[in-house]
């Protein structure tokens, strides 16, 4: 089987597919056909769920027995990417959109961070599920700190309800620094 | 017709922060309340509506529902209470959204395979049948039994499906309605389904969105918060917003919240915000 389709490679693949049987044919159309939704959705929940998400997928949602806190983080810390220059403040206007209010600009679902957190005094409609950041500059927490919070929370808290907005891919570096900037920026609305 | 006015309301209501889900008199808006005092739930209309395909809708074999499920549903009152369950017919666990496609494919002559019946039956006749029929179990006491070994193995997938944390925001079930219920994401208060019993008051009428919704609309929507996907999450290009409808995985969440709801008292429609 493997052999033929080898063959078909080199030979030309019009003149090999119309000797191919029915069901080799098939199995050559195979990889075009589009995903079902579900065949889309069951990737996504089980194929996709790495080993970090599995181990907090428990009753309690926490990193379970037997499995050392530390080595977690460690594992977590690893994968941090810092934005070229390894520059942590970037545009805190820019920072501002992606954290989230659709009156100032928040647009993207991506940040969404006043899901879960307060910023700036003047936005009241914000969760209560992480502390309030309001203020958050005047803490004095290192920038560099709270870039890695962002890019990896589970690198602190693993497990927390708080996603790793880096380590997947939806805030890109340069996205995090903007928001550092705007979490620590003096001029930021969060620090007045 | 009467839906459409309650559009409105869901404008006053956004800005309110309500508390609790299964909201209280006090809390609707002055419209709502006036209209439940003079015994109009808006969500009646879905029942009526449910009660007129039960009757009139034929099949292409000209069967109604009451063919075998008697006039005005006398044989299946107290059936939903006891759903979602193991249908020998069928081979299935269904919950009441496949149940009654299945009574419609099987039974009255719709061709499953035809697309826009299946569309049909989705935005059509799916919410007012279901909503009829579960009112059709009103004040008796949710009795879902764990017995039979696909309603084991489906009630095992619902609890993994509740603690599974997945997505680009690593969310499960269980992170918002357990370890965080009581807590505000953004505006909304975080309900706890599993230990309020809260299957009670579905299928319910959102009056926030103007909408009838059956605990598979509830559940599949809630996934949209995690931002599955299938290579790498991108708001546009990659976002499984939710599981298609009457997949294992939702139905079995459904039996393992509605197993937990056992004891409570129905009451169809309910009013959410
Ligand atoms: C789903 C809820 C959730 C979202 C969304 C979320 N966070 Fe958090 N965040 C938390 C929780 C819970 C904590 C506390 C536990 C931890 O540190 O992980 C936290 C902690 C933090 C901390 C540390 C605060 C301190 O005082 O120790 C910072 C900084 C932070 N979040 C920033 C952000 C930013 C910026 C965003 C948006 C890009 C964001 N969070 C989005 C839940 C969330
Ligand atoms: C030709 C007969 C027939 C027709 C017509 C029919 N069904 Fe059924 N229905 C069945 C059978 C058989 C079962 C399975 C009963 C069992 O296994 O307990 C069933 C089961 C059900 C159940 C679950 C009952 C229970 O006790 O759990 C519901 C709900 C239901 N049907 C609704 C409907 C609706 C709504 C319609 C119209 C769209 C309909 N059926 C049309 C034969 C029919
Ligand atoms: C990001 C948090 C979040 C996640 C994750 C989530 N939900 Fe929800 N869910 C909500 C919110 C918010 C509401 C209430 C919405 C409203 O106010 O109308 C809700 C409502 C519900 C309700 C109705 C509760 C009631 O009181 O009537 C049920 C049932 C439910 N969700 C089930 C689930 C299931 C099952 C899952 C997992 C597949 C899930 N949810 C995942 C946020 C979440």
């Amino acid at each position: 089987m493997k052999k033929i389709a080898l063959v078909g490679a080199i030979a030309g693949i019009g003149l090999i597919v119309a000797c191919q049987p029915a069901a080799q044919k098939a199995e050559a159309q195979k990889p075009k056909k589009e995903l079902s939704k579900y065949e889309k959705f069951k990737i996504a929940f089980y194929q996709n769920q790495d080993k970090w998400q599995k181990y907090c997928s428990n009753e309690a949602q926490l990193v379970p027995q037997g499995i050392s806190v530390e080595e977690f983080k460690k594992a977590m810390l690893a994968t941090i990417k810092f934005p070229p220059g390894g520059k942590v403040m970037g545009d805190w206007k820019k920072g501002e959109k992606l954290f989230g209010d659709p009156k100032k600009g928040g647009k993207s679902r991506r940040g969404n961070c006043y899901a879960c957190h307060c910023g700036d005094p003047q936005i009241i409609a914000c969760g209560n599920i992480g502390p309030s950041l309001r203020g958050y500059g005047k803490k004095g927490v290192d920038p560099k700190q709270t870039y890695m919070r962002i890019y990896n929370s589970w690198a602190f808290v693993p497990c927390s309800a708080m996603p790793r907005l880096g380590y997947w891919g939806v805030l890109k570096p340069e996205e995090i620094a903007d928001i550092v900037a705007f979490l620590h920026s003096p001029e930021s609305p969060i620090n007045k | 017709m009467k839906k459409r006015t309650f559009l409105a309301l869901g404008v006053f209501a956004g800005g309110a922060v309500l508390g609790t889900l299964a909201v209280a008199k006090e809390q609707l808006p002055e419209h709502l309340r006036e209209l439940l005092e003079l015994g109009m739930h808006p969500g009646h209309v879905f029942v009526d509506e449910g009660r007129d395909y039960y009757h009139n809708l034929k099949g292409p074999n000209g069967k109604t529902c009451a063919t075998c499920h008697g006039q005005d549903g006398s044989k299946l009152v107290g059936a939903y209470a006891k759903m979602p369950r193991y249908y020998k017919d069928i081979d299935k666990v269904a919950d009441i959204d496949l149940r009654i496609l299945s009574c419609m494919t099987k039974y009255i002559g719709f061709d499953p395979k035809d697309k826009k019946f299946k569309k049909k039956y989705l935005k059509t006749y799916r919410i007012p049948l279901s909503t009829y029929v579960a009112s059709l179990s009103n004040g008796m006491k949710i009795n879902v039994k764990i017995e039979h070994p696909k309603e084991k193995e489906m009630y095992e997938l619902g609890k993994k499906v509740w603690f599974t944390r997945a997505g680009a925001r690593e969310f499960s079930c269980a992170m918002c309605h357990t370890v965080l219920a009581g807590k505000r994401i953004r505006l909304q208060g975080l309900p706890n389904p599993v230990r309020d019993k809260s299957y009670n008051h579905w299928p319910a009428y959102r009056f926030g969105s103007d909408r009838m919704w059956t605990m598979e609309d509830r559940v599949r929507s809630c996934f949209k918060a995690y931002f599955l996907f299938t290579k790498r999450w991108d708001e546009k290009k990659d976002w499984v917003k939710k599981p298609p409808p009457f997949v294992k995985e939702v139905i079995a969440v459904e039996l393992y919240m509605k197993h937990a709801s056992n004891g409570g008292v129905i009451e169809v429609p309910g009013l959410l915000r």
